[in-house]
């Protein structure tokens, strides 16, 4: 037993509670610089993590706690959302009003969620990591109490993500009957033997619309909309990427690492899975108004790329799908965190999320409609953003799949149909920051340095990972590397050095 | 263990992919770019920071540059190439290629350009967009420079749409004049239609001999000349005509008078030394498809004569003697120095075709070179005159500037000679060089040369003469006086290798690019040329004292009117008017175009925006609209729909 692998969770947790307490000692004027002592306190446990003083690879808890190069990735990737997501909470403050720090340490503790998330190996980390992060977002989503919008969206997530969790639960029950053991080892050894059992396959997708409830695909994805919409943009932010990075770790570890026998036999609920996904998110963002909701349903139609690489793993079992996701997370994650910096920054200044409000950001703050417009032309996935790179490598992944499977040509097209469709609306919103007709308002916006340190770092990654993709590649493969298990076999799962 | 191990491992990596000396070519190409970038986005309010640090860049790149040229010399080596998306099947590739061509051209784009932005510290003090002027140089700077660094076609092309944007920002710099905007847009449509030739000119290559890489590209037509088989003459035309554009070659020449409708510094830098100079400089990059075994389609039998490269002798030689006609008639002191550009770029392009029967087109090159300085020295120095003139330009309103403005007087004398070819300034050596080729290939052309010769004296001792002597005819002449040394001190910099080259021996460098075998005979150095080929030197020399007594003998007496106007009566008529070319291209080419242009928006407007867009756009906007009446809001439905597709999905799995 190693009780050392999760320092990093447990320093996290603990952070939580000093920024709690710490807010009996702060003054209200200065709250806001509590958040960038918090910023300053994730950035070291950052430097901790990806830092060689972070645990080793190895397991703990029997096996239930596993620490291995994919978790190092993730946790990295879930700090950097974090301390983000904390800037723009700063900056965001007016609107959240009172309890500022409470909004905060709900951060924190929704990023301890997402860090048990990474490193779970057994469907009861699974579950409680989840559910972690799942009831922290209850409340954040609805924290601006005297808007009706937000307190809606913090209903609708509180009820839907209670029906997925409760699914999610008695689909582990089910399992937990079959095979004995929730742990993912013990079930990679015994799939083949479980594969036969009906119930085994149900309870298996049962936890299946629990995670695909997280990432927003189809057909779980009818609260996404909404929540998106009503949300404060930080937390929105924060549930765009982390949650859903939360759900495909997990995906990845259950449905790739340890169950790729099961997963083969589901390739065509996959495609079917990404194929609807990708084109429910993108025709309904022709319509919208409301960038917010746009936003949301762009995540949407994102969660189908990505099932592109569960869908390329399913018919190879090679790690080219999951490498892209890895890749493709890497990129989105700079992409949409810029887009909400910047829809945070706004919310002081311009009523309302709606398109229009945008109309002549391009004069009032050139720095805003330059990170914004980079973040959209990186989701539209245009060379060189980093948009591109992913979305290449996760069809490339499943074109090397599709000889002699037609359903995956349709899924190609189907997914370049989506890109197609997405220029457009995503066009619509850089057409309004800069074509969008006379606006009554031209004050200039002003922006508070942590918000462009924090934007240009986004810009920065965004072109970085489109243009000088290798390191992210090389980190992305090791993280996948490590999932490989010799079939039949429990051991443990250990980096290759 | 494992961390000595990973220590040992980034050591190794290090080793292998260590940088070296000719990586700095990657930073002489970015580093414009980023000051371009830099000043658009964070100080486009600065002045003094923009000019600073745009100027720093350049001068560093030229700075590095030189290093460069020190270290290589004329050795041809290629900087680590930059892979971008190296995943599997995935690689674009942009490789950077030094060798005596690339880092002579390094030298010459990046020296004027720091110039050229020095004295605009000067010349631009007073404009209102003085930062975006200093970005846009820069951008132009780095174009430029991509294509002289590109190591294959596709590079060079992409560089070479830049340039062209690049040009056309700065033509039209000062928009709010209609004719800037018109010049702007005429200088970039009549090269695009250079860049189609150009393009589909590569696309030929590229099918043919599946690459694009000119190093990889040489090395196959050296295997085997006969590659590109009945389509090599074809091929080269295409290409040329990318040159043609860029290097306003009849009759595409049309944008390059318009053009000095941008700020006079621009005129220097583009108009004159560097992009026009891209033509030239293309077609020595691609010269081995000039020289290889010359074929055409069967469609086109008629040409069997001839080869691409007599085709392109015939339109530089043209394109020189037509140009230095019509500068003659001119009274614009930047249109005159315009058209004596044109005819030198004709000159050069010449010597290109001439060159190929010998393999060696380092007259042109150096032609170029020695240009690129003198021409740049003169626009600078009219510059400096129209900035003094109140931009007063015409030169029979000036007069009388060499006693108000003498540093710029002594620097225009020194290009105005250079031009001229007298010895031992730079032009007279590089013309040298192409007069005897020329002797050598075809008598013809010899001819042509030294009649440009002759009327480029002329034309340039009318300006020097009309200009700088005699009395003030105006009042902006009268008040003039000498520009600030942020001006002037460039100037005198430029004038510098006017003096030197004939003591380097830039000719035989670029003759061993051309013929590595070929030991530089060392005539182009000081009196070289009379020993090397003494009748092409006593032509050029002739050529120029002749024209030199003609212009003295008709405008040595400080004339208030040209009276060579009425002498020549009709043609000098043909001549103000630039022998009607553009109106003819207003009457003919114009309507054409309108005509087609009518035809196409028709089918766009209705069977491609109509039908295929807006039909497709709808049944898509439909679809959504109707999606969104699923997300209805009412948690209850979603509820519903959300047990229901749990039941969905396990059917579906298990069916």
């Amino acid at each position: 037993m190693n009780y050392s692998l999760i320092t990093l969770e447990l320093l996290a947790a603990l952070l939580g509670l000093v920024v709690l307490v710490a807010d009996l000692w702060v003054s209200p004027t200065v709250r806001r610089s509590l958040g960038l002592g918090l910023a300053a306190a994730l950035c070291c446990l950052l430097a901790f993590a990806i830092g060689s003083l972070a645990p080793q690879s190895g397991s703990a808890f029997s096996g239930m706690f596993v620490v291995d190069d994919l978790a190092r990735y993730f946790k990295g990737f879930f700090l950097l959302a974090g301390l983000a997501v904390v800037l723009m909470a700063s900056e965001f403050a007016p609107r959240l009003g009172a309890g500022l720090s409470e909004f905060f340490a709900l951060t924190v503790f929704a990023l301890v969620g997402m860090l048990f998330a990474a490193s779970a190996n057994d469907l009861g980390l699974l579950f409680v990591s989840l559910e972690l992060v799942t009831v922290t977002f209850y409340v954040l989503n609805s924290f601006q109490r005297t808007r009706l919008a937000s307190l809606e969206a913090g209903v609708k997530y509180l009820i839907l993500g209670g029906v997925s969790s409760a699914f999610m639960v008695f689909g582990i029950a089910l399992v937990f009957g079959m095979a004995n053991s929730t742990n993912f080892n013990v079930l990679a050894a015994k799939q083949k033997e479980l594969a036969g059992s009906a119930v085994f396959l149900v309870g298996l997708l049962l936890i299946l619309v629990g995670l695909g409830f997280k990432i927003a695909a189809v057909p779980l994805q009818m609260w996404a909309p909404d929540v998106y919409q009503g949300s404060p943009a930080p937390a929105t932010a924060f549930l765009a990427i982390g949650s859903k990075a939360a759900g495909f770790v997990l995906l990845i570890r259950l449905f790739v690492g340890a169950l790729p026998q099961i997963t083969a036999m589901w390739q065509h609920l996959f495609v079917a899975m990404a194929a609807a996904t990708i084109l429910y998110g993108s025709l309904c963002a022709i319509p919208q108004r409301n960038l917010k909701r746009l936003m949301g349903y762009s995540s949407i139609a994102n969660a189908g790329y990505l099932l592109l690489g569960l869908v390329a793993s399913s018919y190879t079992g090679t790690s080219a799908g999951p490498t892209a996701m890895l890749i493709y997370l890497g990129g989105y994650a700079f992409t949409v965190l810029a887009a909400f910096a910047v829809i945070s920054a706004l919310a002081n200044h311009v009523e309302g999320d709606d398109i229009g409000g945008l109309s002549g950001l391009g004069q009032r703050s050139p720095l805003l409609a330059a990170g914004l417009t980079t973040a959209i032309v990186s989701l539209a996935g245009i060379p060189p953003m980093a948009g591109f790179f992913g979305k290449v490598l996760l069809i490339q992944g499943v074109l090397a799949a599709a000889p002699g499977h037609p359903e995956l040509y349709a899924l190609i097209a189907v997914a370049v149909f989506g890109v197609v469709l997405s220029l457009y609306y995503y066009f619509g919103v850089i057409r309004a920051i800069y074509w969008g007709g006379q606006s009554a308002n031209l004050s200039t916006i002003p922006v508070a340095l942590p918000t462009r340190i924090l934007l240009g770092a986004c810009v920065v990654g965004i072109l970085v990972l489109g243009v000088f993709p290798q390191g992210l590649v090389k980190l992305a493969d090791q993280a996948v590397a490590g999932l490989a298990r010799p079939a039949a076999t429990a051991a443990p799962v250990k980096a290759a050095h | 263990m494992e961390h000595a191990a990973a220590a040992a491992a980034a050591a190794q990596h290090a080793v292998e992919s260590g940088s070296k000396v000719q990586d700095l070519a990657w930073a002489i190409l970015v580093l414009p770019l980023v000051m371009a970038f830099g000043t658009a986005v964070f100080t486009p309010r600065d002045r003094m920071l923009s000019a600073a640090m745009n100027i720093g860049g350049v001068v560093v790149a030229f700075l590095l540059s030189f290093t460069l040229f020190c270290v290589f010399g004329g050795q041809s080596v290629d900087a680590t190439p930059f892979h971008w998306l190296p995943v599997a099947g995935l690689d674009a590739r942009i490789g950077l290629h030094l060798d005596a061509l690339s880092t002579l051209m390094l030298l010459v784009v990046t020296g004027v350009a720091s110039l050229v932005m020095i004295y605009s510290t000067g010349y631009m003090h007073d404009d209102r967009s003085y930062s975006r002027f200093f970005s846009t140089l820069s951008l132009f700077v780095f174009s430029m420079l991509g294509i002289v660094l590109a190591d294959n076609l596709l590079m060079l092309f992409v560089f070479w749409e830049l340039v062209g944007v690049s040009s056309y920002l700065l033509i039209g710099f000062w928009y709010e004049k209609p004719s800037a905007g018109d010049a702007s847009k005429k200088a970039f449509l009549t090269n695009r239609i250079g860049d189609f030739g150009f393009m589909l000119g590569i696309l030929v290559v590229w099918s043919l001999a599946g690459t694009l890489d000119i190093a990889a590209l040489k090395e196959k037509l050296v295997a085997n000349p006969a590659l590109l088989g009945p389509w090599a003459g074809l091929a080269g035309l295409l290409i040329f005509m990318g040159a043609m554009g860029k290097s306003a070659q009849f009759p595409l020449h049309v944008w390059l008078p318009d053009a000095m409708e941008g700020p006079t510094p621009v005129s220097a830098l583009i108009h004159a030394a560097t992009m026009v100079a891209a033509g030239v400089y293309m077609l020595c990059r691609v010269f081995f498809l000039y020289t290889a075994a010359p074929g055409w389609p069967a469609v086109l039998g008629v040409l069997d004569v001839v080869s691409a490269a007599s085709i392109i002798t015939c339109i530089g030689g043209f394109t020189a003697l037509f140009a230095a006609v019509i500068a003659v008639q001119q009274d614009d002191i930047k249109r005159i120095l315009a058209y004596s550009t044109l005819s030198q770029l004709g000159l050069m392009v010449m010597a290109v075709g001439l060159g190929a029967k010998t393999g060696d087109a380092s007259a042109s090159m150096y032609h170029l070179v020695t240009h690129a300085g003198f021409k740049a020295m003169l626009f600078l120095g009219a510059g400096s005159v129209i900035h003094a003139c109140h931009h007063e330009q015409d030169i029979w309103k000036m007069g009388g500037l060499r006693t108000r403005m003498p540093r710029t007087f002594w620097t225009f004398l020194i290009g105005t000679a250079a031009l001229a070819g007298l010895p031992p300034l730079s032009g007279f050596y590089s013309k040298d060089e192409i007069l005897a080729v020329a002797l050598e290939a075809n008598p013809i052309f010899f001819g042509v040369g030294v009649l440009v010769t002759v009327l480029t004296t002329f034309y340039m001792s009318r300006l020097l003469l009309v200009a700088f002597l005699g009395k003030p005819r105006g009042e902006g002449a009268d008040h003039a006086h000498e520009s600030p040394s942020s001006m002037t001190v460039p100037l005198l910099v430029l004038a510098i290798p006017s003096v030197m080259v004939a003591w380097l021996p830039i000719g035989g460098f670029l003759a061993h690019h051309f013929q590595p075998g070929h030991a530089a005979h060392g005539g182009d150095i000081l009196f070289g040329p009379f020993n090397h080929n003494p009748i092409a030197a006593f032509f050029g020399l002739g050529a120029a004292i002749f024209g030199f007594s003609l212009a003295y003998s008709l405008y040595g007496n400080g004339p208030a009117a040209d009276p060579l106007s009425p002498r020549l009566g009709l043609l000098a008529q043909a001549m103000r008017h630039r022998f009607y070319i553009d109106d003819i291209y207003d009457g003919l080419v114009v309507p054409l175009h309108n005509l087609l242009s009518q035809v196409a928006d028709t089918i766009d407007r209705w069977l491609i925006a109509g039908l295929a867009v807006r039909g497709l756009a709808g049944v898509v906007e439909i679809a959504g609209r109707a999606l969104r009446l699923v997300q209805t809001g009412s948690i209850q439905t979603y509820a519903f729909l959300l047990t229901a597709s749990v039941l969905l999905i396990v059917l579906l799995a298990l069916k």
